[in-house]
């Protein structure tokens, strides 16, 4: 069984006190305790401005642990991508900004898509999974 | 200026031939620019008892600035491998939070428009009688004297739980707390679930002289727990 292990430390000093929260998953398989994910793809591509991709080509079984992880790194504070799911707005991933998110892949229309703003966003994504539909040749 | 960080650390030494070891830290500012993020919700844990038909709504977008740079942290404190949560934006399912599963996600908290109308105080002949009343939205003001504006004052002066009012003269402004379409307005000069009574028929009346259906939120954050039993979940909202 492959162990990957994602951590999170987020740190402020916006409230009267310091804040600090950490927390730290193993990236299991759906509904399991002790088999990791073990497959991956790891991507760094650039954006240019105006249309939307979907940011993951092949479809990953769906309802699964998948865990997709995407970073901007633009360094222009303007630019910024656009994140839809389905057409739903999820957020605005601004310059040097990450998301770590589940990844449901429901269906073929729940593809992660971007739109690229401000300008030519480069992008880095991973995605953990335990399986993708690979699509056939043309 | 605060500083607020995010960093991620991913690890593993099986997955890949050679070690993955993959760090990014983010300062989180505001939407376009280098100022920090000002606005935090701060870290709060909840147990529910759910209905796993029933999702509960984790963040309502109508209370935070759209289109910024809002960021969400989730996390499923549960240690049980059938207990997750479906994490949906609207409509949309973006995946489960298993058992110790965290999210970190950025937020576009796109809002609809909250319902509004404003309704007037008016008398046919003659004044207010003290003890004329009108009900709305469960509370109840009374006059208490005869004139007409202290009584819309009166009626600003309440608190509903489901409105916020402004008042000018004898018209109250009410606006919904949340967008939505929450069918109190049915048209410009029309509402529904007030009560009237004017006991000295001084034909006191509460006309809606304007209103505007509202429109549903398109981006609240809800979750839907996988079992009955009580899961516990943290989250923490960074916004503009």
């Amino acid at each position: 069984m492959a162990t990957t292990t994602a951590a999170v430390t987020l740190t402020s000093d916006l409230l009267s006190d310091n804040m600090s929260v950490s927390a730290s998953t193993t990236c299991m398989k759906a509904g399991t305790t002790a088999d990791g994910l073990d497959q991956m793809e790891y991507v760094l591509v650039e954006i240019p401005t105006g249309d939307e991709y979907d940011l993951i080509a092949t479809t990953p079984t769906a309802s699964k642990g998948s865990k997709l992880y995407v970073k901007n790194h633009s360094t222009d504070e303007t630019y910024y991508i656009a994140i839809t799911q389905n057409s739903q707005a999820i957020g605005r991933l601004y310059a040097g900004d990450w998301m770590f998110i589940p990844a449901d892949f429901h269906d073929a229309a729940g593809d992660i898509a971007i739109t690229s703003v401000g300008g030519t966003n480069k992008i880095e994504y991973a995605l953990f999974h335990e399986g993708t539909v690979l699509k056939a040749t043309d | 200026m605060a500083t607020t960080t995010a960093t991620i650390t991913i690890a593993s030494t099986d997955l890949l031939s050679d070690e993955l070891a993959l760090t990014s830290t983010a300062t989180l500012t505001l939407a376009g620019n280098s100022t920090g993020v000002t606005q935090a919700s701060g870290l709060s844990r909840k147990t529910i008892v759910g209905d796993p038909a029933k999702p509960q709504i984790v963040y309502r977008a109508g209370d935070y600035t759209a289109g910024g740079a809002n960021k969400v942290y989730i996390k499923n404190t549960s240690t049980t491998a059938a207990e997750y949560f479906t994490v949906q934006i609207d409509q949309e399912v973006i995946g489960r939070l298993y058992a110790g599963d965290w999210m970190f996600m950025p937020w576009i908290a796109t809002s609809g428009t909250k319902e509004t109308f404003v309704v007037t105080a008016t008398l046919g002949s003659g004044a207010v009688a003290i003890g004329d009343s009108w009900d709305f939205d469960g509370v109840t003001t009374v006059s208490a004297d005869a004139t007409l504006n202290n009584f819309s004052a009166a009626i600003n002066a309440k608190t509903y739980p489901n409105w916020t009012t402004t008042v000018s003269g004898a018209a109250v402004t009410f606006t919904a707390r949340y967008a939505g379409a929450a069918g109190v307005v049915t048209a410009e000069d029309a509402i529904t679930g007030d009560t009237l009574v004017d006991l000295a028929g001084s034909n006191l009346t509460m006309p809606i002289t304007s209103g505007a259906v509202g429109t549903r939120s398109e981006s609240d954050i809800s979750m839907l727990p996988s079992v009955v039993t009580a899961m516990t979940y943290e989250t923490m909202l960074i916004h503009e």
